[in-house]
Protein backbone atom coordinates (compact mmCIF):
# COMPACT_ATOMS: atom_id res chain seq x y z
CA UNK A 1 0.00 0.00 0.00
CA UNK A 2 3.12 2.25 0.86
CA UNK A 3 4.37 2.17 -2.69
CA UNK A 4 2.40 3.57 -5.00
CA UNK A 5 2.09 6.82 -2.49
CA UNK A 6 6.30 6.34 -2.41
CA UNK A 7 6.41 6.55 -6.09
CA UNK A 8 4.00 9.56 -6.52
CA UNK A 9 6.11 11.53 -3.43
CA UNK A 10 9.77 10.04 -5.65
CA UNK A 11 9.20 11.98 -8.56
CA UNK A 12 8.88 15.11 -6.27
CA UNK A 13 11.87 14.34 -4.67
CA UNK A 14 14.18 16.72 -7.14
CA UNK A 15 11.60 19.26 -6.84
CA UNK A 16 11.99 18.89 -2.58
CA UNK A 17 15.54 19.06 -2.52
CA UNK A 18 15.88 21.81 -4.92
CA UNK A 19 13.40 24.50 -2.86
CA UNK A 20 15.69 23.60 0.27
CA UNK A 21 18.51 24.03 -1.40
CA UNK A 22 17.46 27.94 -2.27
CA UNK A 23 15.63 27.92 1.63
CA UNK A 24 19.30 27.63 3.05
CA UNK A 25 20.91 30.12 1.02
CA UNK A 26 18.05 32.54 1.60
CA UNK A 27 17.13 31.85 4.87
CA UNK A 28 20.22 30.35 6.72
CA UNK A 29 18.61 27.97 9.79
CA UNK A 30 15.34 29.71 10.31
CA UNK A 31 13.66 28.53 13.19
CA UNK A 32 10.01 28.91 11.28
CA UNK A 33 11.38 26.78 8.34
CA UNK A 34 12.08 23.66 10.02
CA UNK A 35 9.85 20.85 8.68
CA UNK A 36 6.93 19.31 11.59
CA UNK A 37 8.30 16.74 13.46
CA UNK A 38 8.36 13.16 12.14
CA UNK A 39 7.19 12.00 14.85
CA UNK A 40 4.48 13.49 17.07
CA UNK A 41 4.85 13.79 20.83
CA UNK A 42 1.72 11.45 21.49
CA UNK A 43 3.64 8.89 19.50
CA UNK A 44 6.18 9.24 21.69
CA UNK A 45 4.84 8.80 25.03
CA UNK A 46 1.55 7.00 24.99
CA UNK A 47 2.86 3.65 24.65
CA UNK A 48 5.82 3.90 27.15
CA UNK A 49 3.92 5.41 29.33
CA UNK A 50 1.17 2.60 29.12
CA UNK A 51 3.88 -0.22 29.66
CA UNK A 52 5.38 1.32 32.26
CA UNK A 53 1.99 1.58 34.31
CA UNK A 54 1.49 -1.94 33.38
CA UNK A 55 4.73 -3.24 34.70
CA UNK A 56 4.24 -0.81 38.05
CA UNK A 57 1.10 -2.40 38.78
CA UNK A 58 2.38 -5.72 37.83
CA UNK A 59 5.25 -5.12 40.16
CA UNK A 60 2.83 -3.24 43.40
CA UNK A 61 0.72 -6.67 43.51
CA UNK A 62 3.50 -9.12 43.67
CA UNK A 63 5.02 -6.96 46.42
CA UNK A 64 1.97 -7.82 48.40
CA UNK A 65 1.36 -11.47 46.61
CA UNK A 66 2.15 -14.38 48.96
CA UNK A 67 4.05 -16.77 46.05
CA UNK A 68 3.59 -20.95 47.18
CA UNK A 69 7.25 -23.02 47.14
CA UNK A 70 6.37 -24.16 43.86
CA UNK A 71 5.58 -20.32 42.08
CA UNK A 72 8.63 -18.68 44.18
CA UNK A 73 10.93 -21.69 42.90
CA UNK A 74 9.97 -20.57 39.15
CA UNK A 75 10.59 -17.44 40.03
CA UNK A 76 12.96 -16.71 41.71
CA UNK A 77 16.65 -16.46 41.36
CA UNK A 78 17.04 -14.56 38.15
CA UNK A 79 14.76 -17.25 36.39
CA UNK A 80 12.36 -14.20 35.41
CA UNK A 81 15.06 -12.01 34.21
CA UNK A 82 16.64 -15.32 32.04
CA UNK A 83 13.81 -16.01 30.21
CA UNK A 84 13.50 -12.08 29.47
CA UNK A 85 16.75 -12.03 27.82
CA UNK A 86 16.44 -15.43 25.97
CA UNK A 87 13.34 -14.37 25.09
CA UNK A 88 15.12 -11.04 23.08
CA UNK A 89 18.29 -12.99 21.96
CA UNK A 90 16.12 -15.61 20.12
CA UNK A 91 13.91 -12.11 18.43
CA UNK A 92 16.57 -10.40 18.02
CA UNK A 93 18.96 -13.50 16.40
CA UNK A 94 15.62 -14.97 14.16
CA UNK A 95 14.96 -11.40 13.16
CA UNK A 96 18.22 -10.76 11.77
CA UNK A 97 18.80 -14.47 9.96
CA UNK A 98 15.19 -13.38 8.54
CA UNK A 99 16.52 -10.08 7.18
CA UNK A 100 19.68 -11.50 5.52
CA UNK A 101 17.72 -14.34 3.83
CA UNK A 102 14.14 -12.93 2.52
CA UNK A 103 15.84 -9.58 1.38
CA UNK A 104 18.35 -10.68 -1.15
CA UNK A 105 15.82 -13.69 -1.80
CA UNK A 106 13.45 -11.13 -3.04
CA UNK A 107 16.07 -9.31 -4.94
CA UNK A 108 17.06 -11.76 -6.57
CA UNK A 109 13.68 -13.83 -7.57
CA UNK A 110 12.87 -10.29 -9.04
CA UNK A 111 15.75 -9.99 -11.19
CA UNK A 112 14.75 -10.59 -14.81
CA UNK A 113 16.73 -14.22 -15.12
CA UNK A 114 15.26 -15.61 -12.36
CA UNK A 115 11.71 -13.45 -12.71
CA UNK A 116 9.79 -17.39 -13.75
CA UNK A 117 10.03 -18.84 -10.28
CA UNK A 118 9.07 -15.86 -8.61
CA UNK A 119 5.03 -17.13 -8.63
CA UNK A 120 5.98 -20.51 -7.60
CA UNK A 121 7.86 -18.32 -4.74
CA UNK A 122 4.64 -16.79 -3.95
CA UNK A 123 2.39 -19.66 -4.32
CA UNK A 124 5.37 -21.30 -1.87
CA UNK A 125 5.48 -18.69 0.32
CA UNK A 126 1.03 -18.43 0.64
CA UNK A 127 1.32 -22.02 1.27
CA UNK A 128 3.89 -21.97 4.04
CA UNK A 129 1.80 -19.51 5.36
CA UNK A 130 -1.17 -22.51 6.29
CA UNK A 131 1.27 -24.44 8.35
CA UNK A 132 0.85 -23.77 11.64
CA UNK A 133 4.14 -22.49 13.95
CA UNK A 134 3.96 -25.11 16.70
CA UNK A 135 3.73 -28.00 14.34
CA UNK A 136 6.81 -26.45 12.40
CA UNK A 137 8.51 -26.06 15.32
CA UNK A 138 7.64 -29.27 16.96
CA UNK A 139 8.99 -31.46 13.11
CA UNK A 140 12.31 -29.68 13.65
CA UNK A 141 12.67 -30.54 17.55
CA UNK A 142 11.61 -34.21 16.53
CA UNK A 143 14.78 -33.50 13.90
CA UNK A 144 17.10 -31.66 15.55
CA UNK A 145 16.54 -32.29 18.99
CA UNK A 146 15.26 -30.34 21.57
CA UNK A 147 17.05 -26.58 22.69
CA UNK A 148 18.12 -23.34 21.07
CA UNK A 149 19.09 -24.67 17.20
CA UNK A 150 15.34 -25.85 16.74
CA UNK A 151 13.62 -22.82 17.83
CA UNK A 152 16.15 -20.19 16.01
CA UNK A 153 15.54 -22.61 12.71
CA UNK A 154 11.93 -22.85 13.24
CA UNK A 155 11.06 -19.10 13.94
CA UNK A 156 13.54 -18.21 11.29
CA UNK A 157 11.42 -20.72 8.73
CA UNK A 158 8.23 -19.37 9.71
CA UNK A 159 9.13 -15.51 9.56
CA UNK A 160 11.19 -15.81 5.75
CA UNK A 161 8.01 -16.80 3.83
CA UNK A 162 5.67 -13.24 4.51
CA UNK A 163 9.19 -11.17 4.21
CA UNK A 164 10.17 -12.81 1.73
CA UNK A 165 6.19 -11.77 -0.45
CA UNK A 166 6.93 -8.59 1.23
CA UNK A 167 9.73 -7.67 -0.88
CA UNK A 168 8.70 -9.25 -4.46
CA UNK A 169 5.66 -7.36 -3.95
CA UNK A 170 7.17 -3.86 -3.04
CA UNK A 171 9.80 -4.50 -6.06
CA UNK A 172 7.66 -5.34 -8.49
CA UNK A 173 5.24 -2.37 -7.79
CA UNK A 174 7.81 0.29 -8.50
CA UNK A 175 7.06 2.16 -11.44
CA UNK A 176 8.66 0.53 -14.52
CA UNK A 177 8.74 3.94 -15.73
CA UNK A 178 11.40 4.84 -13.07
CA UNK A 179 13.32 2.08 -13.91
CA UNK A 180 13.46 2.69 -17.61
CA UNK A 181 14.35 6.24 -17.20
CA UNK A 182 17.26 4.84 -14.69
CA UNK A 183 18.56 2.31 -18.12
CA UNK A 184 17.66 4.93 -20.65
CA UNK A 185 20.84 7.30 -19.00
CA UNK A 186 23.20 4.07 -18.81
CA UNK A 187 22.72 2.50 -15.67
CA UNK A 188 24.23 -0.78 -15.18
CA UNK A 189 21.71 -3.23 -14.30
CA UNK A 190 24.02 -3.06 -10.32
CA UNK A 191 23.51 0.66 -10.99
CA UNK A 192 19.62 0.41 -11.11
CA UNK A 193 19.12 -2.12 -8.15
CA UNK A 194 20.99 -0.18 -6.02
CA UNK A 195 20.60 3.86 -6.82
CA UNK A 196 16.94 3.30 -7.35
CA UNK A 197 14.71 0.09 -6.97
CA UNK A 198 16.66 -0.50 -3.32
CA UNK A 199 16.24 3.46 -2.47
CA UNK A 200 12.32 3.46 -3.21
CA UNK A 201 12.14 -0.34 -1.17
CA UNK A 202 13.35 1.59 2.26
CA UNK A 203 10.01 1.96 3.23
CA UNK A 204 9.01 -1.60 2.14
CA UNK A 205 12.03 -3.26 3.69
CA UNK A 206 11.17 -1.19 7.02
CA UNK A 207 7.70 -3.05 6.97
CA UNK A 208 9.32 -6.02 6.37
CA UNK A 209 11.64 -5.68 9.74
CA UNK A 210 8.85 -4.65 11.84
CA UNK A 211 6.71 -7.85 10.83
CA UNK A 212 9.57 -10.28 11.51
CA UNK A 213 10.05 -8.67 14.50
CA UNK A 214 6.33 -8.99 16.11
CA UNK A 215 6.18 -11.93 14.60
CA UNK A 216 9.68 -13.33 15.98
CA UNK A 217 8.72 -12.26 19.45
CA UNK A 218 5.33 -14.33 18.69
CA UNK A 219 6.77 -17.12 17.81
CA UNK A 220 9.32 -17.05 20.13
CA UNK A 221 7.51 -18.07 23.08
CA UNK A 222 6.92 -21.10 21.16
CA UNK A 223 10.12 -21.96 21.94
CA UNK A 224 10.01 -23.36 25.19
CA UNK A 225 7.59 -26.58 23.70
CA UNK A 226 11.29 -27.05 22.43
CA UNK A 227 13.45 -26.79 25.56
CA UNK A 228 14.63 -23.30 23.69
CA UNK A 229 13.99 -21.01 26.69
CA UNK A 230 11.86 -17.76 26.52
CA UNK A 231 9.28 -16.14 28.28
CA UNK A 232 7.08 -18.77 27.12
CA UNK A 233 8.61 -21.04 29.99
CA UNK A 234 6.74 -18.89 32.43
CA UNK A 235 3.60 -19.18 31.25
CA UNK A 236 3.77 -23.23 30.15
CA UNK A 237 5.13 -23.23 33.88
CA UNK A 238 2.30 -21.36 35.25
CA UNK A 239 -0.77 -23.47 33.29
CA UNK A 240 0.67 -27.23 33.72
CA UNK A 241 1.60 -26.18 37.70
CA UNK A 242 -1.77 -24.05 37.52
CA UNK A 243 -0.20 -21.65 39.28
CA UNK A 244 -1.54 -18.13 38.33
CA UNK A 245 0.95 -15.66 39.31
CA UNK A 246 3.70 -17.34 37.52
CA UNK A 247 1.03 -17.68 34.23
CA UNK A 248 0.32 -13.87 34.09
CA UNK A 249 4.06 -12.46 35.01
CA UNK A 250 4.96 -14.39 31.89
CA UNK A 251 1.94 -13.45 30.29
CA UNK A 252 2.25 -9.62 31.10
CA UNK A 253 5.68 -9.76 30.39
CA UNK A 254 5.63 -11.29 27.15
CA UNK A 255 2.83 -8.63 25.97
CA UNK A 256 4.80 -5.89 27.36
CA UNK A 257 7.97 -6.89 25.05
CA UNK A 258 5.40 -7.32 22.21
CA UNK A 259 4.28 -4.49 22.50
CA UNK A 260 7.65 -2.75 22.92
CA UNK A 261 9.00 -4.25 20.08
CA UNK A 262 6.38 -3.02 17.61
CA UNK A 263 6.50 0.64 18.86
CA UNK A 264 9.96 0.64 18.57
CA UNK A 265 10.04 -0.78 14.77
CA UNK A 266 7.31 1.73 14.21
CA UNK A 267 9.34 4.62 15.24
CA UNK A 268 12.62 2.78 13.26
CA UNK A 269 10.14 2.98 10.03
CA UNK A 270 9.32 6.51 10.14
CA UNK A 271 12.45 7.89 11.29
CA UNK A 272 14.82 5.97 9.13
CA UNK A 273 12.31 6.17 5.76
CA UNK A 274 14.53 8.78 3.26
CA UNK A 275 13.38 12.34 2.85
CA UNK A 276 12.68 12.39 -0.34
CA UNK A 277 9.91 9.31 0.26
CA UNK A 278 8.43 10.80 2.60
CA UNK A 279 4.93 12.57 1.91
CA UNK A 280 5.41 16.30 3.13
CA UNK A 281 2.96 18.68 3.19
CA UNK B 1 4.89 -47.83 12.61
CA UNK B 2 5.18 -45.51 9.79
CA UNK B 3 3.25 -42.67 8.99
CA UNK B 4 0.70 -44.64 6.50
CA UNK B 5 -0.02 -47.08 8.95
CA UNK B 6 -0.44 -44.90 11.66
CA UNK B 7 -3.11 -42.65 9.89
CA UNK B 8 -5.04 -46.19 9.53
CA UNK B 9 -5.18 -47.13 13.02
CA UNK B 10 -5.81 -43.88 14.45
CA UNK B 11 -8.55 -42.68 12.01
CA UNK B 12 -11.02 -42.14 14.10
CA UNK B 13 -9.70 -39.66 16.74
CA UNK B 14 -7.75 -37.85 13.93
CA UNK B 15 -10.88 -37.34 12.51
CA UNK B 16 -12.52 -36.31 15.53
CA UNK B 17 -9.58 -33.94 15.93
CA UNK B 18 -9.79 -32.72 12.81
CA UNK B 19 -13.57 -32.03 13.05
CA UNK B 20 -13.23 -30.34 16.44
CA UNK B 21 -10.28 -28.05 15.19
CA UNK B 22 -12.78 -26.85 11.99
CA UNK B 23 -16.34 -26.62 13.89
CA UNK B 24 -14.09 -24.66 16.47
CA UNK B 25 -12.52 -22.10 13.73
CA UNK B 26 -15.47 -22.10 12.03
CA UNK B 27 -17.56 -21.27 14.75
CA UNK B 28 -15.54 -18.58 15.78
CA UNK B 29 -15.20 -17.29 12.61
CA UNK B 30 -19.08 -16.56 12.16
CA UNK B 31 -18.47 -14.74 15.51
CA UNK B 32 -15.57 -12.48 14.65
CA UNK B 33 -17.25 -11.94 11.39
CA UNK B 34 -20.87 -10.92 12.98
CA UNK B 35 -18.91 -8.61 15.37
CA UNK B 36 -16.52 -6.92 13.49
CA UNK B 37 -18.65 -6.25 10.54
CA UNK B 38 -21.09 -4.59 13.58
CA UNK B 39 -17.89 -2.93 14.79
CA UNK B 40 -16.97 -1.88 11.23
CA UNK B 41 -20.25 -0.19 10.24
CA UNK B 42 -20.64 1.67 13.67
CA UNK B 43 -16.88 3.20 13.27
CA UNK B 44 -16.44 3.91 9.26
CA UNK B 45 -18.36 7.17 9.18
CA UNK B 46 -15.61 9.14 11.76
CA UNK B 47 -12.05 9.33 11.04
CA UNK B 48 -11.41 9.41 14.58
CA UNK B 49 -13.58 5.71 15.39
CA UNK B 50 -12.18 4.28 12.88
CA UNK B 51 -8.66 5.18 13.52
CA UNK B 52 -9.35 3.80 17.40
CA UNK B 53 -10.67 0.83 16.18
CA UNK B 54 -7.79 0.10 13.47
CA UNK B 55 -4.79 1.00 16.33
CA UNK B 56 -6.81 -0.96 19.11
CA UNK B 57 -7.06 -4.08 16.58
CA UNK B 58 -3.59 -4.09 15.22
CA UNK B 59 -2.37 -4.03 18.75
CA UNK B 60 -4.40 -6.84 19.55
CA UNK B 61 -3.01 -8.46 16.47
CA UNK B 62 0.95 -7.68 18.45
CA UNK B 63 0.04 -9.99 21.31
CA UNK B 64 1.85 -13.40 20.84
CA UNK B 65 -1.27 -15.80 20.90
CA UNK B 66 0.29 -17.70 23.89
CA UNK B 67 0.62 -14.92 26.43
CA UNK B 68 -3.27 -13.60 24.84
CA UNK B 69 -4.17 -17.22 26.27
CA UNK B 70 -2.44 -16.73 29.20
CA UNK B 71 -3.85 -13.90 30.49
CA UNK B 72 -7.57 -16.08 29.28
CA UNK B 73 -6.58 -18.59 32.09
CA UNK B 74 -7.55 -16.60 35.15
CA UNK B 75 -10.57 -15.31 33.81
CA UNK B 76 -12.51 -18.18 32.22
CA UNK B 77 -10.60 -21.18 32.97
CA UNK B 78 -8.95 -23.67 31.34
CA UNK B 79 -10.44 -25.26 28.09
CA UNK B 80 -13.09 -24.51 25.80
CA UNK B 81 -13.88 -20.69 27.23
CA UNK B 82 -10.30 -19.20 26.59
CA UNK B 83 -9.91 -20.80 23.10
CA UNK B 84 -13.24 -19.73 22.05
CA UNK B 85 -12.17 -16.24 23.22
CA UNK B 86 -8.45 -16.15 21.87
CA UNK B 87 -9.91 -17.11 18.59
CA UNK B 88 -12.94 -14.67 18.49
CA UNK B 89 -10.61 -12.09 19.24
CA UNK B 90 -8.01 -12.59 16.64
CA UNK B 91 -10.54 -13.31 13.98
CA UNK B 92 -12.03 -9.92 14.62
CA UNK B 93 -8.84 -7.77 13.52
CA UNK B 94 -8.42 -8.50 9.92
CA UNK B 95 -12.14 -8.79 9.53
CA UNK B 96 -13.12 -4.92 11.34
CA UNK B 97 -9.80 -3.44 9.25
CA UNK B 98 -10.92 -4.67 5.45
CA UNK B 99 -14.47 -3.75 6.56
CA UNK B 100 -13.45 -0.06 7.37
CA UNK B 101 -11.05 0.29 4.24
CA UNK B 102 -13.78 -1.48 1.75
CA UNK B 103 -16.84 0.66 3.49
CA UNK B 104 -14.64 4.22 3.25
CA UNK B 105 -13.77 2.74 -0.15
CA UNK B 106 -17.57 2.67 -1.62
CA UNK B 107 -17.46 5.39 -3.78
CA UNK B 108 -19.70 8.44 -2.60
CA UNK B 109 -21.79 9.49 -5.26
CA UNK B 110 -23.06 5.86 -5.60
CA UNK B 111 -24.50 5.96 -2.01
CA UNK B 112 -25.93 9.58 -3.24
CA UNK B 113 -27.29 8.12 -5.76
CA UNK B 114 -29.11 5.25 -3.60
CA UNK B 115 -30.46 8.07 -1.20
CA UNK B 116 -31.34 10.03 -4.74
CA UNK B 117 -33.90 7.33 -5.16
CA UNK B 118 -35.46 7.31 -1.89
CA UNK B 119 -33.07 4.58 -0.56
CA UNK B 120 -33.42 4.19 3.80
CA UNK B 121 -30.28 4.63 5.41
CA UNK B 122 -30.49 1.02 6.63
CA UNK B 123 -31.15 0.47 2.63
CA UNK B 124 -28.22 2.29 1.92
CA UNK B 125 -26.22 0.03 4.05
CA UNK B 126 -27.61 -3.40 3.14
CA UNK B 127 -28.21 -3.12 -0.56
CA UNK B 128 -25.72 -0.76 -1.55
CA UNK B 129 -22.50 0.01 0.65
CA UNK B 130 -21.99 -3.44 2.08
CA UNK B 131 -22.31 -5.70 -1.18
CA UNK B 132 -19.55 -3.25 -2.51
CA UNK B 133 -17.05 -3.54 0.35
CA UNK B 134 -17.84 -7.58 0.66
CA UNK B 135 -14.66 -8.08 -1.57
CA UNK B 136 -12.29 -6.85 1.21
CA UNK B 137 -14.47 -8.19 3.92
CA UNK B 138 -14.07 -11.55 2.56
CA UNK B 139 -10.64 -11.41 1.78
CA UNK B 140 -10.34 -10.24 6.34
CA UNK B 141 -12.22 -13.46 6.64
CA UNK B 142 -10.03 -15.33 4.29
CA UNK B 143 -6.78 -13.82 6.26
CA UNK B 144 -8.14 -15.02 10.08
CA UNK B 145 -9.02 -18.13 8.98
CA UNK B 146 -5.66 -19.06 7.92
CA UNK B 147 -3.79 -17.33 10.85
CA UNK B 148 -6.91 -19.14 13.49
CA UNK B 149 -6.06 -22.22 12.51
CA UNK B 150 -2.33 -22.08 13.57
CA UNK B 151 -3.38 -20.10 17.07
CA UNK B 152 -6.11 -22.76 17.65
CA UNK B 153 -3.28 -25.08 17.47
CA UNK B 154 -1.75 -23.31 20.12
CA UNK B 155 -4.63 -23.42 22.03
CA UNK B 156 -4.81 -27.07 22.80
CA UNK B 157 -2.03 -26.35 25.51
CA UNK B 158 -4.76 -24.81 27.10
CA UNK B 159 -6.62 -27.91 27.05
CA UNK B 160 -8.47 -27.16 24.15
CA UNK B 161 -10.22 -29.06 21.37
CA UNK B 162 -8.91 -29.95 17.88
CA UNK B 163 -5.64 -30.97 16.21
CA UNK B 164 -2.93 -28.77 18.58
CA UNK B 165 -3.65 -31.97 21.10
CA UNK B 166 -1.82 -34.27 18.45
CA UNK B 167 1.29 -31.99 18.22
CA UNK B 168 1.49 -31.55 21.70
CA UNK B 169 1.02 -35.58 22.15
CA UNK B 170 3.71 -35.92 20.12
CA UNK B 171 5.34 -33.41 21.68
CA UNK B 172 5.28 -34.82 25.09
CA UNK B 173 6.62 -38.50 23.94
CA UNK B 174 9.85 -37.07 22.17
CA UNK B 175 11.74 -40.03 21.40
CA UNK B 176 9.19 -42.61 21.52
CA UNK B 177 8.52 -44.30 17.88
CA UNK B 178 5.07 -42.40 17.51
CA UNK B 179 6.08 -38.85 17.78
CA UNK B 180 7.16 -37.78 14.44
CA UNK B 181 3.60 -39.36 13.11
CA UNK B 182 1.85 -37.97 16.08
CA UNK B 183 3.77 -34.20 15.20
CA UNK B 184 3.40 -34.75 11.26
CA UNK B 185 0.08 -35.88 11.41
CA UNK B 186 -1.46 -32.62 13.20
CA UNK B 187 0.57 -30.45 11.62
CA UNK B 188 -0.42 -31.92 7.65
CA UNK B 189 -4.03 -31.96 8.95
CA UNK B 190 -4.12 -28.23 10.00
CA UNK B 191 -2.45 -27.38 6.54
CA UNK B 192 -5.05 -29.77 4.70
CA UNK B 193 -8.07 -28.08 6.94
CA UNK B 194 -6.88 -24.36 5.69
CA UNK B 195 -6.38 -25.12 2.36
CA UNK B 196 -10.08 -26.49 2.14
CA UNK B 197 -11.30 -23.18 4.10
CA UNK B 198 -9.49 -21.54 1.66
CA UNK B 199 -10.93 -23.42 -1.52
CA UNK B 200 -14.83 -23.03 0.45
CA UNK B 201 -14.13 -19.34 0.53
CA UNK B 202 -13.14 -19.20 -3.16
CA UNK B 203 -16.39 -20.66 -3.80
CA UNK B 204 -18.23 -18.68 -1.61
CA UNK B 205 -16.79 -15.45 -3.58
CA UNK B 206 -17.88 -16.66 -6.60
CA UNK B 207 -21.47 -16.85 -5.62
CA UNK B 208 -22.06 -13.74 -3.38
CA UNK B 209 -19.12 -11.40 -4.76
CA UNK B 210 -22.08 -9.31 -6.95
CA UNK B 211 -21.75 -9.70 -10.72
CA UNK B 212 -21.11 -6.19 -11.56
CA UNK B 213 -18.11 -5.82 -9.30
CA UNK B 214 -16.21 -9.08 -9.92
CA UNK B 215 -13.10 -8.64 -11.65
Amino acid sequence: MSTPKARDVAREETEGEEAEALDAEEVPAGPSRTRPPRVSWQQLTFLPALLVALLLVTWLWFQQAELDEISSNALSGGKVAKALVQHIELTVISTVFVLIIAIPLGVLLTRPAFRRATPVAMAFANMGQAAPAIGLLSLLVIWLGTGRLAALIGIIAYAVLPVLSNTIAGLKANDPTLLEAARGIGMSPFGVLTRVELPLAVPLILAGVRTALVLNVGTATLATFGGGGGLGTLITTGITNQRMPVLLLGSILTVALALLVDWLASLAEVLLRPRGLEVGP
Amino acid sequence: MNFWEYLGTRHEQLLMDAYQHASAVFQCMVLATVIGVLIGVAAYRSGWASGLATTGTATILTIPSLAMIGLLIPVVGLGVPPTVVALTLYGLLPIVRNCIVGLRGVDPSLVDAAKGIGMSRLARLVRVELPLAWPPILTGIRISTQMLMGIAAIAAYASGPGLGNEIFRGLGSLGSSNALNQVLAGTLGIIVLALLFDAAYVLIGRLTIPRGIRV
